[in-house]
């Protein structure tokens, strides 16, 4: 149980992907103007990269591994990401229209997103189990909503204010990611 | 033997695919109502002005009924442009405009006489995209970049102060461009000329199908006009890419503004139902009446 814990908030605030290993910016960047779509697409997200652990995990065991076909490895993390982003958008799609079309091309970038091929590749690397392995992947990907949605919420607050004309728009957003991130150092110690 | 790696790769690989096309193949029906993709195939030939004039509170509502066995022939603010690409999309004949629902008028905007504006908010709660802003005892006004020109707002305005500004497209005072008169005669000196490397000769040979011509890199012009210095017929081609340019701008801007209002209304139908009331519940002139009477007392 200290295990699982210690998974998660080593995930979600130690070796957080997006600001500490620098994964997944571009959904970061990209989704992140409106505080409901940055929730939509943190939901999403969440979604695809603990599925697509699990599911990787199981390629890789019971498939790659027994036949020696590693070298094949990224190609089927892919498709398998790939094929639980399009489940993803259907069901969106179906539940949410409204969402679906605020996210629009975002639902098929999340395939794109480094942070879910990463953490499906960094799970063969540290020789995980199975429920550490879909644990690593939920932390992974709560870790990546906290910094989405709490981006989103502070450029809300950004939009406001007075901002200099030649800090507006990215300049102002990398500045604040880039202070984001020095904080998050600021939980290395913790490991 | 390297063959026999190659062959498990291949088919673990194969497999992976063919596993996951099964569950998306799967789920896809599963989730995906097909009526509802019709829907909303409908929905986007449909003008999206919200105008109810088909008689269902917006351009959805027809769109569904429309699947269910309604005529197509209801959309005064499409007229035969929607009518005829419905009849394409659903296999029906091309009916004529049932001129009951009214007549194609063009593109309009409201616009509120403000000093006669006396704030009842009448007009707020009957427009389908919310374009319209104000509230109680104060002045309203109309958001012409959202509004779509639906006259869903006149009738129930108890001073009568909202005018429809028609929105007339501007005389074409010059002639068609490129005039027969001047046939291109496929020199290809143009193709040298442009520092593009677009072939100007084929964009002229498409300029009625701008999807052609926008896929031949229409939009990569400069208009530098090398090639009208060439051309020895002397077309006037970068006035004709120019016009090409602007219409296909134009084209992609109505489907935008018509996208947003979809949206809005869907929002506005949102709304109202969290609430309980229905997108049919809207004033109209017997509100108007009962406003005024109300006055009076």
């Amino acid at each position: 149980m200290t295990e699982a814990f210690l998974i998660l908030l080593g995930t979600i605030f130690v070796n957080n992907f997006v600001m500490v290993q620098f994964l997944g910016l571009c959904p970061f960047m990209g989704a992140s103007q409106q505080f409901d779509s940055a929730v939509g697409m943190a939901a999403a997200t969440t979604f695809v990269l603990t599925l697509s652990s699990a599911i990787s995990y199981l390629v890789e065991h019971y498939v790659l591994v027994p036949f020696d076909l590693q070298y094949l490895r990224i190609i089927s993390f892919i498709v398998i990401i790939a094929s639980l982003v399009q489940f993803a958008e259907i069901i969106i799609r179906a539940t949410q229209p409204i969402l679906h079309q605020i996210l629009g091309i975002f639902i098929p970038l999340i395939t794109t997103n480094c942070a879910v091929l990463g953490v499906a590749l960094l799970n063969v690397r540290q020789s995980l189990n199975f429920f550490e392995a879909t644990l690593y992947g939920f932390g992974a990907a709560l870790g990546f909503s906290l910094l989405l949605i709490m981006f989103a919420a502070i450029r809300e607050k950004q939009a406001q204010q007075n901002i200099p004309v030649a800090f507006r728009g990215a300049a102002i957003n990398m500045i604040t990611a880039g202070l984001l991130s020095l904080a998050f150092m600021g939980f290395t110690g913790m490991d | 033997m390297p063959g026999i790696e190659l062959i498990t790769g291949t088919l673990a690989l194969t497999g992976i695919a063919f596993v996951s096309a099964m569950l998306l193949t799967v789920s896809r029906n599963r989730w995906q109502d097909q009526t509802n993709l019709l829907v909303d195939q409908v929905n986007k030939l449909l003008p999206q002005t919200q105008c109810a004039q088909c008689g269902f509170p917006g351009c959805k509502p027809y769109a569904s009924a429309i699947i269910s066995g309604e005529s197509i022939n209801k959309c005064p603010p499409g007229g035969d442009a929607a009518i005829v690409a419905l009849a394409n999309l659903l296999g029906r004949e091309v009916e004529m405009l049932d001129e009951s629902c009214g007549i194609q008028k063009p593109a309009a905007v409201a616009k509120v006489r403000e000093d006669e504006c006396i704030g009842c908010t009448l007009c707020i709660r009957a427009c389908p995209v919310d374009a319209i802003v104000g509230t109680q005892q104060m002045m309203h006004t109309v958001l012409t970049g959202i509004c779509t020109g639906c006259e869903l707002c006149l009738p129930p305005c108890p001073v009568d102060c909202i005018d429809l500004v028609f929105d007339l497209p501007a005389e074409a005072d010059v002639a068609s461009p490129a005039s027969t008169e001047q046939p291109c005669i496929h020199c290809g000196l143009c193709t040298d000329a442009c520092p593009r490397d677009l072939a100007p000769q084929q964009l002229l040979l498409f300029r009625d199908s701008l999807v052609v011509a926008g896929s031949l890199g229409l939009s990569d012009c400069i208009e530098c006009r090398l090639c009208d210095r060439v051309c020895p017929s002397e077309l006037p081609l970068t006035v004709t890419f120019h016009e090409m340019k602007a219409e296909i701008a134009q084209q992609s801007l109505a489907a935008k503004n018509a996208a947003a209002a979809g949206s809005r209304f869907y929002r506005h139908e949102q709304r109202l139902s969290a609430s309980g009331h229905s997108v049919r519940e809207r004033p109209t002139a017997a509100d108007k009446a009962n406003l005024l009477l109300n006055l009076k007392k």
